[in-house]
């Protein structure tokens, strides 16, 4: 009773904890995409924008809820919600520093990569429930694009977990106890792995220059374009939840996690690093968003299959010779 | 990728508007104004009515005025809000009555406001600052010389005239 | 929705259903209010029906009704992206009929306004293109911005010069309405210096761009034969391999005296038509150096200002004059009776014939392809459906 009532609200603080991060975090989206072309973002809403999430927030919440006359009305309604939650799912996983976490499962890593793989469903829905032939269109294209993109994506973040030897995402933090032990500078193999991960990240949660499934300017909005309102909101939560979440995790695997100078004593400073780092790449990913045009969905599937999944492979097996010749990094 | 990355440390170009506001050029075409004599005082408009023939969308309605010395315009409603901001009215004024102003602070609510009558324009006349064209003076610009008896008169004088009147 | 026009590809699918959808006249890409009517079979466009006449705003009939001093500022509104183009060749066309000569400070001043005016727009074009590529929020819109500050700077030079940014009235029968300020060739040339370094970093960063590159090479392509048969002009002739611009064949204006390249490229993809508008800069901002240094001294305009309504009185006969606009070839074909006002005015719009090639082109392509091939088109319709 006790450890449901504790865990009950551990998952309540950070549930709330994410959500209020996602809407600060597309805030310093829009302001890091501004500087690069030259203005600045939200300026005028709270003291340079400050207050301009929350607006946002409350404008969503007070709309009106549309639901096209023809559309499948159950399959609607839910898509947000499937959509949403497995997005939510997977902070469950994540160790913010050692012992801090909702729960360190044994198959941490497994889990992570299985649930966000599930809300291509919460996709396909909307965009069938939508009753749209953009929406249609956009959501086929989005399911080919993610299923593509999901074995590269698992076998790029396979690369740390086959270094150290184990499923838990706390042991693969502390196989990275100092700087140079972080994966992102084992020789060669990390880098490659690294790449490989940003560029499956990108594909796997609709950014440009893969994000066929939003494509403005073709689709207008892919598979959101009848969502208003509250529902919207969700999605938008579910998406930006999701690209904070590989954030978190690529940070975890690549870049060492909570390590740092002097965070060995002190968790919330080994918390506050994992913030930055997980920004760090998250602000890459924007910057490569931000830079890029976008390319066409043959084409998506063709580096997905003919360039990603072969070379992801053969650098899997790389890292299993390797491991195998010098022994996991985890004592 | 590098440009966005050196884009990102140029100032940004955003004006805070309405704090900052641009220097607007001498020649910008603004609202619509009507104009008093500098010595006399008296309004310049002598209601020939040249503007309202030469308006393409037609939005000015004038009726004159007929007094002893010189006509007045009785009423002049101008459209602002189907104006197209040619300088066309301004152009044919022999009077320099109609210029335009620096300004296109106009913004309202309601579209009747912008149904302009002559003691808005009037108004509208001495609140802002006007632009440099005038009916003399853009006809000036614009007319060629007669031919001057010398042959260096000729080359220099519409260009100086030109740029002189620019100033 | 049968037309002959359109080319319908066996694509040999065995019963598949073919999905009709409409890229409406509301659409971020559509440049404008076109409506495409597309048919596909999977993801790939096997026939488009383009229906235009959402932005008609009967400019023919509005020119018979206004008089020579009035129209030109009216006809800015149809190539509205280019406006001083389609001004010039109504102008051009009252010119000629009646045959009025236009002083050479005029027409120096028109070729500048002309260059300038393509060097905008094709900034709006390279922007609102990478724009539809790339997406709203994404790497397009960062070109998008780029390219729209470029073009600011180029509108302010027109501020200074006209007082309007968008839609100018500079041309009068006869000339030019406005002449050039005191400080305003210091401004030109530092503005044009600008911008030809920042074409250099446009360059940089879309041909150094895989993805970019992969968007627009082989995409679209029309060739030869097709481009010479279907009656295109401007950059889509050039990007197919036809040696064909109206400044060099018919020059009008002075631009004999100038010095300029006329771009050619044989692909006829869409990268080919980026090539020839990205040179297409460089020799407009080249010729905009070359006005500045030659400007002569002298009047702008050979006939008075405008002092009534029916000053200009154009004798009957008929002409047809055409420029080389940022598009392709405007052209006013203008019968003249006599009076104040033409008897018929017609626009050739540059768009109009070029928007012809969309059906001959896009189908075997991918639904991505059309914008990127509709943004390589470059249609306004302002002038398609003036």
């Amino acid at each position: 009773m006790l450890t449901a009532i504790y865990f009950f609200t551990v998952g309540f603080i950070v549930l709330n904890a994410i959500i209020g991060m996602v809407t600060y975090v597309t805030l310093l989206e829009r302001k890091f995409a501004a500087r690069m072309q030259s203005r600045i973002g939200p300026y005028r809403v709270g003291p340079h924008g400050l207050l301009q999430p929350i607006a946002d927030a409350l404008k969503l919440m007070m709309k009106e809820d549309i639901v096209p006359r023809l559309a499948d009305r159950p399959v609607y309604n839910l898509a947000p919600i499937v959509f949403l939650v497995p997005c939510m799912l997977i902070f469950a996983t994540l160790p913010f520093a050692p012992g801090l976490g909702v729960a360190d499962l044994n198959i941490g890593i497994l889990f992570f990569l299985a649930v966000s793989a599930m809300e291509i469903v919460g996709l396909f829905m909307g965009g069938w429930g939508s009753n749209n032939k953009y929406a249609l269109l956009s959501v086929m294209r989005a399911v080919n694009q993610i299923i593509s993109y999901d074995l590269p994506f698992v076998f790029a973040a396979m690369v740390p977990v086959v270094l150290t030897g184990s499923l838990k995402l706390s042991d693969i933090a502390a196989a990275q106890p100092d700087v140079l032990h972080w994966f992102i500078f084992y020789p060669v193999i990390g880098q490659l792995a690294f790449i490989a991960y940003i560029v499956t990240t990108l594909a796997a949660e609709n950014r440009v220059p893969f994000d066929i499934l939003e494509a403005e300017s073709e689709l207008i909005a892919g598979f959101r374009v009848e969502y208003s309102g509250m529902k919207f909101a969700l999605i938008q939560l579910g998406e930006y939840a999701h690209v904070i979440a590989t954030s978190f995790l690529g940070a975890l695997l690549f870049l060492g996690a909570w390590g740092g100078p002097g965070a060995a004593g002190h968790a919330p400073l080994g918390v506050l690093y994992f913030l930055l780092k997980a920004m760090f790449i998250f602000l890459l990913v924007t910057w490569i968003r931000w830079s890029f045009v976008r390319i066409r969905v043959d084409q998506i599937l063709a580096i997905s299959w003919k360039l990603l999944l072969p070379a992801t492979l053969v650098l899997l097996m790389a890292t299993a010779v390797v491991t195998a010749w010098k022994g996991p990094a985890v004592g | 990728m590098w440009v966005t990355l050196v884009n990102f440390v140029r100032k940004p170009v955003t004006v805070h508007y309405p704090e900052v506001k641009r220097v607007y050029p001498d020649r910008f075409r603004g609202v619509l104004a009507l104009t008093y004599d500098k010595e006399t005082g008296e309004e310049n408009c002598i209601g020939c009515r040249l503007c309202e023939y030469i308006c393409p969308p037609q939005v000015i309605k004038v009726e004159m005025l007929k007094a002893e010395k010189r006509n007045f315009a009785k009423v002049f409603t101008l459209e602002l809000y189907a104006c197209e901001f040619c300088e066309l009215c301004v152009q044919v004024c022999p009077t320099d009555a109609i210029i335009m102003m620096k300004s296109f602070d106009l913004a309202t609510s309601d579209r009747r406001e912008l149904l302009l009558d002559k003691d808005r324009l009037h108004t509208i006349g001495l609140q802002f600052d006007p632009s440099w064209a005038t009916g003399n003076g853009l006809r000036d610009m614009q007319t060629p010389p007669k031919a001057p008896p010398a042959e260096h008169a000729k080359a220099e004088g519409p260009a100086a005239k030109a740029e002189g009147k620019a100033e | 929705m049968d037309h002959e026009s359109r080319q319908v590809l066996e694509m040999g699918y065995g019963g598949t259903e073919r999905l009709i959808m409409n890229m409406g006249p509301q659409h971020p890409s559509s440049h404008g209010v076109f409506r495409a009517i597309l048919e596909l079979e999977g993801e790939t466009v096997v026939a488009v029906d383009a229906v235009i006449g959402y932005l008609h705003r009967c400019h023919e009939k509005l020119a018979e009704t206004l008089t020579y001093t009035q129209y030109p500022s009216i006809a800015s509104k149809t190539d509205y992206v280019a406006a001083m183009t389609s001004e010039l060749a109504y102008v051009r066309a009252a010119e000629t009929i009646g045959k009025i000569d236009v002083p050479k400070r005029a027409q120096y001043l028109r070729v500048m306004a002309a260059e300038l005016q393509r060097v905008a727009s094709h900034c709006l074009w390279l922007g609102t293109w990478c724009l539809d590529m790339g997406g709203a929020l994404g790497g397009g819109a960062t070109v998008f911005l780029y390219c729209i500050r470029e073009r600011e700077d180029v509108l302010d030079l027109f501020e200074s010069l006209t007082g309007a940014r968008l839609l100018y009235g500079l041309h009068q029968v006869g000339g030019v309405r406005y002449d050039i300020p005191a400080d305003w060739a210091r401004k030109c040339r530092a503005t044009v210096d600008k911008i030809d370094g920042r074409i250099n970093e446009f360059e940089e960063m879309l041909e150094s761009n895989a993805f970019f590159m992969a968007r627009t090479q082989d995409v679209g392509v029309a060739s030869r034969e097709l481009a010479q048969e279907v009656g295109i002009s401007g950059p889509l002739l050039r990007g197919s391999g036809v040696n064909y611009d109206i400044r060099r064949a018919e020059p009008y204006s002075s631009y004999e005296d100038f010095d300029f390249k006329v771009p050619v490229e044989t692909a006829g993809d869409c990268f080919a038509r980026y090539r020839v508008r990205m040179v297409e800069f460089r020799e407009s901002i080249k010729i905009v150096r070359q006005a500045l240094d030659g400007l002569p001294a002298g009047p702008i305009s050979s006939r008075p200002g405008v002092k009534s309504v029916g000053q200009v009185r154009i004798p009957k006969g008929e002409a047809y004059a055409r420029v080389e606009g940022a598009r392709g070839e405007v052209g006013c074909y203008l019968i003249a009776d006599g009076s104040a006002k033409p008897y018929r005015m017609k626009w050739r719009g540059a768009s109009f014939s070029n928007l012809a090639l969309l059906p001959h082109i896009i189908p075997g392509h991918k639904i991505a392809d059309v914008v990127a091939i509709m943004g390589s088109v470059d249609p306004v319709f302002g002038e398609v459906d003036r």
